[in-house]
């Protein structure tokens, strides 16, 4: 990237492209409580601009909320975070414009897909570029033919998401949300109710997205996944971070018996 | 067999209250629905009280508070606007009961996702949760307008000059009078099965797209 700056732009001055890393997620010290019960304790984590960060650990460590807490569907009650070059502190409600241009730049994938059923392949993926965007109907429709083309699903646009594989639904709610060309995307787990087979499709996918410089949040359960594709590796457990790094010295080193624990049990 | 043409000549009226009452019920009930959703305590406490003296009290109560009571409050209206009303109110109370079931069938994940992508709260209603919440709503709603059309004979009470009103008047008047309520009451299953069949035949249109 260095070598894209205009020569002489920064000259005499202290270089900071070298020295300063772009994060696209910085959280610092998020909390959650829900019903008495502490769900995440003081969570801090940085993700570099481009980076895809896998989040592993047993069910019940807060992997998930964490990854809500980073679009607000879930609102924390303590500790601020940059999302995207936005600052956002906990403890207060967020006025709508501000929630929308958060939303506009955090892409999110679901477990459950949550593709509009009522809508066909296509029109899932052109309403949202209509009403947040503004498109136009032709163009909405242009840039969602070329992203069901892009995950493979070309011939599928006509089809009611009831009608295809719960793998095909799930490429086509990546391509829903990679249409408002967010600059984060987060994946909760989304392979997670698909058989190995589907996930497999969903995942190649996720690797061509990763390819292309997204930076990318996933929860998952997929070891092979957080490994090859995986630039760092988070592991929480009882709503903290207990271990994080490069992905492959994690799981062939862990410096924590808890992960360790965790990695022997999903490798059986 | 002048009985039977006041029947048939009275077929409008019943249509009329049916149809302006679920209207006016349909209308009442959208806001009463979201209220009993707010996320402020009170206003759904309003919400549900509301619902409840609507459900609560016999429509023929309703009909005669509004055509004699309202009078009293230099509220005029004729007898067919008070039964509209009244039956309107009623209607609310339930439709506002059946929306809510309806919205409660479009599951969490629905709404997470419009929130993920950043659609607006109005945007989210009409496009996304509204069109999954009428399908679940529709068994419900097409049982209710068909029993409204047999309610709207209760606004005979007051005057309206519907089915049931018509053939009170005529049997009172001659001797076999009670064969313009066989009449009335063939005219009622024919207007009630076809809208039955109708919802029948919406749901299978629907289930097609989505299942």
């Amino acid at each position: 990237m260095a070598d894209t700056v205009p020569p002489g732009r920064y000259s005499g001055k202290r270089d900071i492209r070298t020295d300063a890393v772009n994060y696209a997620i910085e959280l610092g010290a998020i909390e959650k409580t829900f019903a008495g019960h502490q769900v995440l304790k003081k969570v801090s984590l940085r993700v570099k601009q481009g980076e895809v960060c896998s989040i592993i650990g047993p069910s019940g460590a807060g992997k998930s909320t964490l990854l809500r807490c980073v679009n607000l569907l879930e609102q924390p009650d303590g500790g601020n975070m940059v999302v995207a070059g936005q600052y956002l502190a906990a403890g207060r409600s967020h006025p709508r414009r501000e929630l929308l241009q958060l939303r506009r730049n955090v892409g999110m994938v679901f477990q459950s897909f949550n593709l509009f059923p009522h809508l066909t392949v296509l029109e899932n993926i052109v309403l949202p570029q209509r009403r947040v965007l503004k498109l136009s109907a032709e163009e909405a429709r242009e840039r969602g033919a070329e992203l069901l083309k892009r995950v493979g699903l070309a011939e599928k646009a006509d089809a009611y998401p009831a009608k295809i594989s719960g793998g095909q639904q799930q490429r086509v709610a990546i391509a829903r949300a990679l249409a408002l060309e967010p600059k984060v995307m987060l994946f909760d787990e989304p392979t997670s109710a698909l058989d190995p087979e589907l996930a497999q499709e969903v995942l190649a996918v996720m690797k061509e997205v990763a390819a292309s410089g997204m930076t990318m949040l996933v929860v998952t359960h997929e070891m092979g996944f957080a490994r090859t594709i995986g630039d760092h590796l988070v592991v929480m457990e009882d709503g903290a971070i207990i271990e994080q790094g490069v992905p492959e010295e994690v799981m062939t080193n862990p410096s924590e018996e808890r992960t360790r624990k965790f990695l022997s049990a999903v490798n059986r | 067999m002048e009985g039977m043409w006041a029947i048939i000549l009275a077929i409008p009226y019943t249509l009329l209250v049916t149809a302006g009452a679920f209207l006016v019920g349909f209308l009442l009930a959208i806001p009463l629905a979201l209220a009993r959703r707010s996320k402020v305590a009170p206003v759904r406490g309003v919400a549900g009280l509301l619902i409840d003296l609507a459900r609560g009290i016999p429509p023929i109560v309703w009909l005669l508070f509004i055509f004699f009571g309202l009078p009293l409050l230099k509220i005029k209206m004729n007898a067919l606007e008070a039964g509209i009303l009244g039956l309107g109110v009623v209607s609310a109370g339930y439709l506002a009961e059946i929306f809510r079931g309806g919205l409660l069938a479009v599951p969490r994940g629905q709404f997470e996702a419009c929130q993920a992508l950043g659609l607006g709260g109005w945007t989210s209603f009409v496009e996304v949760i509204s069109p999954q919440a009428l399908r679940a709503m529709l068994p419900g709603l097409a049982t209710y307008f068909i029993g409204l059309i047999k309610d709207s004979s209760i606004a005979s009470v007051i005057g309206v000059t519907e089915m049931v009103y018509t053939a009170t008047t005529y049997a009172r008047n001659s001797a076999d009078g009670i064969y313009t309520f066989f009449a009335a009451a063939a005219v009622y299953i024919v207007l009630s099965v076809p809208f039955g069949l109708m919802a029948r035949g919406m749901e299978a249109r629907m289930q097609v797209s989505s299942r």
